[in-house]
């Protein structure tokens, strides 16, 4: 039945990683002979990290417990991390090595993704950590870390590798990096191995701001020394976006001007703000959500194809699509962008108290908790086709979509049809059910010709024999390897910056929102759909 | 015939959620009843699909009266599992409905000579099905000399995603044939397959790779399913005709013996990981594996070895040797090759030794490197849970790792079966180098006859 067939075509990529790699392959730039193990072939890495010391700051906070913790266990029980690998866990408050690990087990126990725990893999890698009572501002301390990473090189084989995990308050940021040059433990060459930062957003608070924190960084770290993480990059489905674009032949030729109608970009929380009722006052969804978040899957979404998948290559075609969205002026920010605040309503069957009356905000706050807009991308390829983007807390339900929707056909030959056939729709869910959903049209089984809407759907759950790793997992892992396709440049994040930064101004020239303007539970402000119908489209059900 | 056909709704196939919280879960939703020939069974699959279009239906309908406020609908369901229910059917838009989710990615068809393996498959396949749904058919031949005619029945799977969203399905088909239909499987097979996709022959058991039957079913397969392992004998005769199927048929095979070998693939791997050790993979001087025997020193030479073969093959396949001289006996029940990597010679042993390990199973490998005089020997052991690395670099310890690496389970092994795994060059180049190593063990052939014999079909 089926024809010859020979053996051993490459295995198609599945990760933007395995692509990259299978290009670099293909393009002739494999690495030297001496740094690949042809026995890895085949293996769930073909490399491994190499001998390290991952130094955690924040050690004892929430982002450490919940997340990065949980991911360095995950790392270290499947077998990613080198033997030779140390976690030394740096904070203010005082703690025996003993007690920290006690804490740290605890965590994994609690927020591990498989669970339970597995004890022998979290012994031996118990034994692997260490704690560092540390003042960011003292000096002396920062040179007795030195020290101790420098001891660790010498008894668990570190080779002065060291990877600085930030998970601390932004405030922190630019002290502990500056602490890290004076005391020498940013400079590569000291100790012979890397040295990498890994830092969280915000980063920033506006286009100044970031330019200054960019700035600071400068002075003590290289560009390619930084890793700044946003964990949606690290998302299964997110990566999946970049080989489904470039490792399908079928979409490219639609994916632009001519065929595509309009782009909705949806990031919906069900949650409210949680205990971070002050941070969020300072925050608003502009910023925490569009400036990172949202425009990250729009470069995704427009970006040209990139000459490579190496780090600069994908980054560079990411900025491009960030910088030929013009920035928006006070009239703009007006008719393009709406923002909204939830007020008391009912989620998920309870009934929940609005923003205003959350802990830590403001009872007259008029902070966004929702943000909407449409966006234009000035290049070629997108010319005249919005992108409308949404995030809010409080709505319906925790869902995060690309959707493309494409163009009407050009003529309707199906006239005695009772329903006239949706445009087509491709749907990448990037949260939760992670999958692909193309949207078209099919005749009714009958006599006569009735066309409906049916649905094509891919769904990770259901056609991976391997659950998708956390994306801090897969973050934590590139930085180890030195990838930081995933992690987002300087200029990247400045030119993020420049799109949000006018919007947050001409908000603060406008006279006060009448906030609260929607319910908690619902789909965001009467505005927001307003913006989209009035261009005769309306957001997806989602 | 099909009336007592009850194709579930979503909330009755949402089971508990696998370890992980994501895996989807499938479910024998319904048997149908036995026929009698190809058509009534091809009859019986197309009405199976027809009624779970009616199963949605009636669940639209129920969605309906919820949504009408009908109270007493509402009570007969729990608020999970309606909104499981309405989960899996919730049209995204005005207009829309989900169509059923012909969802199969694969014919699997197995080819069983016990009607225990052709259970313990079936068993797996369940377990596989929401991750891989599958039309799967399940051929038992029987009583070769007694009357022609086979007995078929069809499992209905009922898949869903832990999520709730998701509602797929997939089929089990059992096929005995006997007496001479049992000799014709691939004329059950064909009509019977899921057109456009890739069709895997799970061939447990003990196959007999050159008869008849495997030269009609071969090129029926784009990938052949078999557990090496398992064979009687030491293997290699097996070994080797299989290595010529594939090469011949140019076929792709997923050996759940090799498969089994990926907690010491990696283990080996990570002996050559830090930069400095590296270049001793150009210059490896012996290769020496154990494996646990059936008896102390395996006098007669009965001991399953396709594990330990396949260690030494898929090490000389990706570290560019070449056989000098193939693997033949040598005294205490051991067997011996030359290879050669560059200009060097690497001496291949494999040994028998006593373990508490399955027979056949890999007991410890061990690699010698000499690179400008300096020696590294890498010493991977296992036992049931957990592998063991140890390096020891001009006699000084290196490295001492302990990777948790539990053995497989069928289930995974047929999970990476059905993967790409067959298709990747290290498996193929690994079973053509196992071919290699092993001619000179191979037994003489006569013209047109199986080394295994008693093929049929």
């Amino acid at each position: 039945m089926s024809p010859a067939r020979v053996p051993s075509p490459p295995t198609p990529a599945r990760t933007a990683r395995q692509l990259r790699e299978a290009t670099g392959a293909a393009r002739g730039r494999r690495r030297s002979e001496g740094d690949l193990n042809p026995l890895r072939q085949g293996l769930r890495l073909e490399r491994v990290p190499d001998p390290c010391a991952f130094v955690l700051f924040g050690a004892t906070g929430d982002l450490a417990h919940r997340k990065v913790i949980p991911a360095i266990y995950q790392l270290w029980r499947t077998n990613l991390l080198p033997a030779e690998f140390s976690l030394v866990a740096v904070a203010r408050r005082p703690y025996s090595d003993e007690a920290f690990v006690a804490e740290a087990r605890d965590s994994v126990a609690k927020y591990s993704r498989v669970l339970p725990i597995d004890e022998a893999a979290w012994a031996e890698l118990a034994k692997r950590i260490t704690y560092q009572q540390l003042d960011f501002g003292d000096d002396p301390g920062f040179d007795r870390l030195a020290k101790r990473l420098d001891e660790l090189d010498t008894q668990r084989g570190s080779a002065g590798n060291r990877l600085f995990y930030l998970a601390t308050q932004p405030s922190q940021v630019t002290e502990i990096v500056q602490q890290l040059g004076r005391a020498g433990l940013d400079h590569e060459l000291r100790g012979g191995g890397w040295r990498r930062v890994v830092i969280e957003k915000p980063f920033g608070r506006d286009y100044e701001s970031a330019r200054h924190l960019n700035h600071e960084l400068a002075k003590v770290l290289r560009e390619s020394q930084v890793y700044r993480i946003d964990h949606y990059l690290g998302k299964e489905t997110v990566r999946n976006l970049l080989v489904f674009r470039f490792g399908n032949g079928i979409f490219e030729p639609v994916w632009n001007r001519s065929y595509v109608d309009h782009v909705q970009i949806t990031v919906a929380e069900s949650i409210g703000v949680e205990n971070r009722g002050s941070f969020y006052e300072e925050t608003g969804a502009s910023r925490d959500i569009l400036q990172n978040h949202l425009l990250q899957l729009l470069t995704l979404v427009a970006m040209e194809p990139p000459s490579s998948f190496q780090a600069d290559a994908l980054r560079d075609q990411k900025l491009q699509v960030l910088r030929a969205i013009a920035a928006p002026d006070l009239e703009q920010v007006r008719r393009n962008v709406v923002r909204g605040q939830y007020g008391p309503g009912w989620v998920e069957g309870e009934a929940v108290a609005g923003y205003r009356q959350e802990p830590e905000v403001d009872p007259e706050s008029e902070t966004e908790t929702y943000v909407a807009g449409c966006f234009q991308i000035d290049d070629w390829r997108w010319s005249g086709v919005p992108f409308y983007l949404r995030a809010g807390k409080r709505l319906p339900k925790r869902a995060t979509e690309i959707a493309i929707q494409f163009k009407e056909v050009p003529l309707r030959l199906f006239r005695e049809s009772t329903g006239d056939p949706a445009p087509n729709v491709l749907a990448m869910r990037i949260q939760p059910d992670e999958g692909i959903m193309l949207r078209f049209a099919a005749k009714v089984p009958g006599l006569g010709l009735d066309v409906r809407t049916v649905n094509m759907d891919f769904g990770y759950d259901t056609s991976f024999a391997v659950d998708s790793p956390d994306a801090y997992e897969t973050l934590i892992l590139d930085a180890l390897l030195g990838d930081a396709s995933l992690f987002t440049r300087a200029d990247e994040v400045e030119a993020a910056w420049s799109v949000v930064t006018p919007i947050d101004a001409a908000w603060a020239s406008m006279p006060a929102p009448h906030f609260p303007d929607y319910a908690a539970g619902t789909w965001g402000p009467e505005a927001a759909d307003e913006l989209i119908e009035r261009d005769g489209r309306r957001w997806r059900r989602i | 015939m099909a009336k007592n056909l009850k194709v579930p709704a979503a909330a009755k196939a949402v089971a508990a959620a696998g370890a992980s919280g994501r895996a989807a879960t499938a479910a024998v939703a319904s048997r149908l009843p036995v026929v009698h020939s190809v058509p009534e069974i091809e009859r019986q699959l197309g009405m199976l699909w027809a009624r779970v279009e009616a199963a949605r239906a009636e669940t639209e309908r129920t969605k309906e009266a919820l949504a009408e406020g009908h109270g007493r609908a509402a009570t007969h369901l729990s608020a999970a599992r309606a909104a499981a229910a309405l989960a899996a059917h919730e049209p995204s838009g005005a207009g829309e409905r989900h169509v059923v989710a012909r969802s199969s990615v694969l014919n699997l068809v197995v080819v069983a000579r016990h009607h225990e393996t052709a259970e313990r498959c079936a068993a797996t396949i369940v377990h596989t099905a929401g991750r891989r749904p599958s039309r799967s058919l399940i051929l038992l031949a029987m009583d070769p000399d007694g009357p022609p005619g086979l007995e078929a029945r069809i499992d209905a799977l009922a898949l869903s995603a832990a999520t709730g969203r998701a509602e797929t399905g997939a089929e089990t088909i059992h096929v005995t044939a006997r007496g001479e239909t049992g000799m014709h499987l691939a004329s059950i097979i064909v009509p019977l397959l899921v057109h456009d996709l890739p069709v895997a022959l799970w061939w447990p058991d003990d196959p007999q790779f050159s008869s008849r039957r495997a030269e009609r079913l071969a090129p029926l397969a784009d990938r052949l399913i078999v557990d090496g392992s398992s064979w009687s004998g030491n293997g290699i005769d097996r070994l080797a005709a299989l290595a010529d199927l594939a090469h011949s048929r140019q076929l792709f095979v997923a050996d759940f013996a090799l498969l089994r070998q990926a907690r010491w693939r990696e283990a080996l791997a990570s002996v050559y990981d830090l930069p400095d050790l590296r270049p001793h993979l150009r210059a490896v001087r012996s290769i020496a594996v154990e494996y646990a025997a059936a008896q102390e020193g395996d006098p007669a030479g009965l001991t399953n070895v396709v594990r330990p073969i396949y260690h030494v093959a898929w090490l000389a396949s990706r570290l560019g040797m070449s056989v000098v001289s193939p693997l033949q006996g040598a005294p205490g029940g051991r067997r011996v090759a030359t290879l050669r990597q560059r200009e060097h010679r690497v001496d291949v042993e494999l040994r028998p030794a006593g373990s508490e390990l399955g027979e056949g199973s890999t007991v410890r490998v061990e690699i010698v490197s000499r690179l400008r005089g300096a020696e590294l020997v890498g010493d991977v052991t296992a036992g049931d849970r957990t592998v063991e690395v140890a390096v020891r670099d001009k006699g000084r310890e290196r490295v001492r790792r302990t990777y948790l690496a539990p053995k497989l389970r069928d289930v995974d092994l047929l999970e990476r079966a059905v993967e790409d795994s067959a298709t990747h060059p290290v498996a193929v180049e690994t079973l053509a180098m196992a071919g290699r190593l092993i001619r000179a063990e191979e037994a003489p052939r006569g013209p047109g006859q199986g080394r295994e014999g008693g093929g049929r079909d």
